[in-house]
């Protein structure tokens, strides 16, 4: 049992008719409303409460004041901080799903070529997946370190690129990325599994059908294998975007946004917001904005790699 | 199939059979070929893993050693004394404990709440099912931080901020989209008829979870909880949220604790204690590795 | 019940889908809210949520007071919950009080929103509470002023006294052939001159934000005096005007001048006094709190006969005196209103007579006149001198921005700043923003 059944399997179809014979209307609140509370109270009710909250002016102590659509007013056309954050929020999207999922295919493509030793490097490969945030931030302080050297400028020099040596969380330039590789580095292996099972379920003779019509390996992935992992891909792809959108430790540990706003993301300035401004009313004017954000997000990846199909 | 034994990887693609038909300059190329994804495949094994090296090493490093030499040094002489300070500055076993609580809670609910959501939706069906589900799904989607204040003056207001259940009850909440739809897809692929025989026989809907179900959930369950428990254990901003006290802080806040008043950090003895906090989840994964591996590989794909 | 609690329709909908859950909760800090008046002592825990090193003076002290009492008071407990990372504390603190938890004592400074929980009846008054004690002469005056709110009301109490001083290494200023600067205008030609030796010239913690905020504080307070800040904060001054201007353009020429090491935005605290302590910066901003490791046999023997300090120069035409510049009395304690009774104010009164002379017994300033630090064995000179000097403080005190400003511009001035000092932000660019967000934000703020 529990063997991945092909992923395109029609299910919809037949599903109307199947309902248990003999259940109950009692029987099915008493297996559904303990997940549906728990699930309602935690998600739900605080998407509501987050807007209602956002009509609001109020910070904690003093009297909350109903100030109607002015922290949207606010939030789209007097706070440019936002505006940057969501800018760089994007940036930090774009740098985790090309390390994430980028990286997922090389070297997925890669571990199919290897004969010996799959199994170690799968293991390895997502060893960091198990350390805590906090670790990583601690990790990576040292690692952009630049008085002291840390490891990256250390290795920089070593390859005869010293010039390009920089103190990497201080420089405006370069502080997304270098707190956007932490998050991609954490997960590569695990998108890097993913991808690399869909890859050993592309069937043999499709492959080698075009191997032996001299398709090169370009050829191969691109017209045979990737088609054929399209579906995983979109889950996958919705997968790291959402993880990319909600990012929020490692920028929040490794440089609490700055120098500047230059490393802000929408989710530690609404965190900042919140519990270092006390402004809650503004703070969840922007968690809606995150999760519309979201929503359009996936929206539009489903959308996009799913014409590519028709 | 059991999930705990390896499964044997279908045969490489690109490798020819070595008495194969492939002309012998064919081969020559598919050889270098893999020498070289040999080679960039342990090139990127090394960027992925020596940091964590590199974390192990500095731990045992003296202070002196860490502030002045070379960071790919080896360490000058090894010492233990960052973690005896590790161990006297903070709290880590308090914070293991406290990490296993929320873990273990968390993952009872998504597994519990997650079958039940799941056998509703999948086996025992209802008019707005569909509409139940994709609330479900929606959760998948919605970031956490939506939560975070409404969360924390619901706690408030009710006294259930600084506790376990604080942490508890959202980390489950958000996993649980992800538990129903791993439940669900695999329910739908427990035949109707299994179901059918049983409820002929007389089975009520509880006898049928209990008898075939549940038992039937267990590869399932091993899944849903090692996929869960990695960001779980590691979770962040709802402990930094909701947790208060020194007696409920998890890891990762248990770390926090090692930055000292006005920024001053004990690096050694916070690299000793992050070794020592990290060690537990890793030794789990390298026993379980095949198992996680195998339920990242298996539940993505399931889509 | 004057405050009104945030009454979502929804929350009770969602209290009852918690009940079950709710019914196991596990008790957490809440305080114990019962509080009897009727004067008798009954002992239990309190707690102080504060926000100092855990091996601290203060908190030693505490502890062996707390000890003490807890011998003659069976059933008395102080539990000490402390957060070192300042940041990390305020937002634990402002939360707890969002949410009606705050313990017996708290941790706060003078900012924005201990006013508004003191305006809303949450907190003790110190002053009242000190005269009542009999113990409100003993404290020096800076340390109680540097409590105290714009008003002139106090409602923290003080458990340190610090100076803030600029140490610096005589030895590489002897190589760099400078003396120690007169003005703060001499600091960019100070840079200027260490740096063409490769000497860095001031080690600064940039990661942690307030030390560089210090900066900001120092030509405005010399320029225009401590009134300056209190009223940009309510946006009835303005960068814009002189003293800003001026203070403004000084930090961004010793970006210019190249002051700070590279990367200081990303320097730790540890390795910005490594640096100093190396031996290759020449300047190092650092308070007292420091002295048992930069002027006791803890600092390395490299630059131990080196080290000397000299405290915040003046500007010519300055308002301020020359023995005026940042004293802090540290983050003061308040006492909760809420559950205040016979048992805080006897504990309080025992602790509080009691403290300077365990305190000082550390090494420590004391903030009251009533006991002077015990100078350590391995003490360089320099220590009797750090401490001598506490003695001769004027009345003005340089207060440090960071608790001064609304927190929303206080972040954002703390952001610039940076900029700035890297020269990613020109000087009139930062004026307009910093205006801009303090007008947004600092009126409301600071309404009565």
């Amino acid at each position: 049992m529990g063997a991945p059944p092909p992923p395109d399997r029609p299910r919809q179809s037949v599903k109307e008719a199947k309902m248990l014979p003999g259940r109950s209307k009692i029987s099915v609140l008493v297996f559904l409303v303990p997940p549906l509370a728990v699930y309602a109270f935690a998600v739900l009710l605080p998407i509501v409460q987050s807007l209602f909250l956002s009509l609001f002016k109020w910070d904690g102590i003093t009297d909350m004041k109903f100030v109607g659509l002015d922290n949207y007013v606010k939030m789209f056309t007097r706070d440019d901080v936002f505006w940057t954050s969501f800018g760089n929020a994007m940036g930090y999207l774009a740098i985790c799903l090309v390390l994430q999922l980028g990286g997922a295919l090389l070297v997925a493509g890669l571990l199919t070529t290897l004969r010996r030793g799959r199994e170690l490097v799968k293991t390895l490969y997502l060893l960091p997946a198990v350390i805590s945030t906090v670790a990583i931030a601690f990790l990576f302080q040292r690692i952009y370190s630049y008085e002291p050297t840390g490891l990256l400028n250390q290795v920089l020099e070593w390859v005869g690129l010293g010039s390009l040596a920089q103190p990497w969380l201080s420089n405006v330039d370069t502080v997304l990325a270098a707190v956007s590789v932490p998050e991609g580095w954490r997960f590569a292996g695990l998108y890097m599994l993913i991808v690399y099972a869909a890859l050993l379920a592309v069937p043999k003779d499709l492959e080698e059908a075009a191997t032996l019509d001299r398709a090169n390996w370009w050829q191969i992935f691109w017209r045979i294998k990737f088609p054929y992992i399209r579906p995983v891909w979109i889950t996958t792809t919705i997968m790291a975007a959402t993880y990319a959108l909600r990012g929020f430790d490692i920028p929040y540990l490794l440089t609490n946004g700055g120098p500047g706003q230059a490393s802000e993301l929408l989710t530690t300035y609404m965190y900042k917001t919140a519990f270092t401004h006390t402004d809650y009313g503004y703070a969840s004017a922007i968690s809606v904005f995150i999760v519309v954000e979201c929503l359009v997000a996936v929206g539009l990846i489903y959308f996009l790699l799913r014409r590519k199909v028709d | 199939m059991t999930l705990l034994t390896p499964r044997v990887d279908r045969k490489v693609p690109a490798a020819p059979a070595p008495d194969g038909d492939v002309a012998p300059r064919r081969r020559g190329r598919l050889h270098a070929h893999r020498v070289i994804s040999s080679t960039l495949v342990t090139a990127l094994v090394i960027m992925q893993v020596y940091p964590l090296v590199w974390l192990f090493m500095t731990s045992l490093r003296t202070e002196q050693d860490f502030a002045s030499s070379n960071p790919f040094s080896l360490p000058t002489e090894f010492t233990l004394d960052n973690f005896s300070r590790a161990f006297s500055t903070g709290n880590l076993g308090l914070n293991i404990v406290n990490s296993l609580v929320v873990t273990l809670g968390a993952n009872v609910l998504i597994v519990v709440l997650g079958m039940m959501g799941a056998y509703a939706l999948e086996v025992l069906g209802f008019r707005l099912k569909t509409f139940v589900r994709s609330m479900f799904l929606l959760g998948i989607i919605v970031p956490v931080q939506i939560a975070l204040v409404p969360l924390f003056i619901d706690y408030a207001n009710i006294g259930l901020l600084d506790t376990y259940q604080s942490m508890i009850i959202p980390l489950a909440a958000f996993s649980l989209p992800m538990s129903i739809y791993l439940f669900s897809s695999f329910y739908s692929y427990i035949s109707r008829e299994t179901y059918e025989a049983a409820s002929m026989d007389g089975a009520g809907p509880y006898r049928v979870f209990g008898q075939i179900t549940l038992p039937l959930s267990v590869n399932t369950i091993v899944t849903v909880v090692l996929v869960n428990s990695i960001f779980i254990w590691n979770d962040f901003i709802f402990a930094n949220t909701f947790v208060l006290s020194d007696e409920l802080k998890t890891i990762p806040l248990g770390l926090q604790n090692y930055i000292g008043a006005m920024g001053n950090v004990d690096w050694t003895a916070t690299f000793a204690a992050v070794c020592v906090t990290i060690t537990p989840l890793m030794l789990v994964f390298l026993v379980l590795n095949k198992a996680m591996i195998y339920g990242l590989e298996s539940g993505a794909n399931k889509g | 019940m004057k405050h009104h609690r945030l009454n979502v329709a929804a929350v009770a909908a969602a209290a009852s889908l918690t009940l079950t859950l709710a019914a196991c909760s596990a008790s957490g800090a809440s305080p114990d809210s019962s509080s009897s008046d009727d004067g008798t002592i009954t002992p239990r825990e309190i707690s102080w949520l504060l926000s100092r090193p855990a091996d601290g003076g203060v908190i030693t002290a505490m502890e062996q007071i707390a000890d003490e009492y807890a011998a003659d008071h069976p059933g008395f407990s102080l539990n000490l919950i402390t957060t070192p990372d300042r940041p990390s504390y305020i937002q634990k603190y402002e939360t707890l009080a969002a949410a009606h938890q705050l313990p017996e004592l708290f941790d706060t400074d003078a900012t924005p929103f201990a006013k508004k929980l003191a305006g809303a009846g949450q907190m003790v008054d110190a002053e009242e509470l000190l005269t009542d004690l009999g113990l409100y002469d003993d404290y020096l005056p800076a340390a109680l002023n540097y409590q105290r709110f714009d008003d002139g009301s106090l409602y923290m109490i003080p458990f340190e006294f610090q100076l803030e001083f600029f140490w610096y290494n005589t030895a590489l200023f002897e190589q760099a052939g400078i003396d120690v600067p007169a003005t703060l205008d001499d600091f960019p030609a100070m840079c200027e001159a260490l740096r063409a030796q490769g000497i860095t010239p001031i080690a600064l913690d940039g990661q942690d934000l307030w030390p560089l905020e210090r900066y900001m504080a120092y030509y405005p307070f010399r320029m225009a005096g401590p009134e300056y800040v209190q009223a940009l904060k309510k946006g009835e001054a303005k960068f814009s005007d002189p003293a800003g201007v001026a203070a403004v353009n000084w930090l961004y020429d010793l970006g210019q001048a190249g002051c700070f090491q590279p990367g200081f935005s990303s320097t730790g605290y540890a390795d910005a006094q490594a640096l100093f302590t190396t031996g290759q910066a020449a300047v190092y901003n650092i308070g007292t709190w420091e002295l048992s490791n930069l002027a006791t046999e803890n600092l390395d023997e490299g630059v131990r006969d080196d080290v000397d300090y000299f405290t915040l120069p003046t500007i010519d035409g300055a308002v301020t005196a020359d023995n005026e510049y940042v004293t802090p009395s540290g983050i003061g304690m308040a006492v909760n209103a809420e559950t205040y009774d016979p048992l805080v104010k006897d504990f309080l009164a025992y602790a509080l007579a009691r403290y300077p002379e365990v305190y000082t017994e550390s090494g420590a300033l004391s903030p009251t006149t009533t006991a002077s630090a015990a100078i350590p064995d391995n003490a360089t000179p320099l220590y009797q001198r750090a401490v001598d000097q506490a003695g001769d403080v004027g009345d003005a005190i340089a207060m440090p921005w960071d608790t001064q400003l609304d927190p929303t511009s206080n972040t954002r001035l703390q952001q610039e700043l940076t900029l700035l000092v890297q020269g990613d932000e020109t000087p009139e660019g930062f004026i307009a923003t910093m205006d801009a967000v303090i007008a947004e934000n600092g009126p409301e703020a600071f309404a009565e």
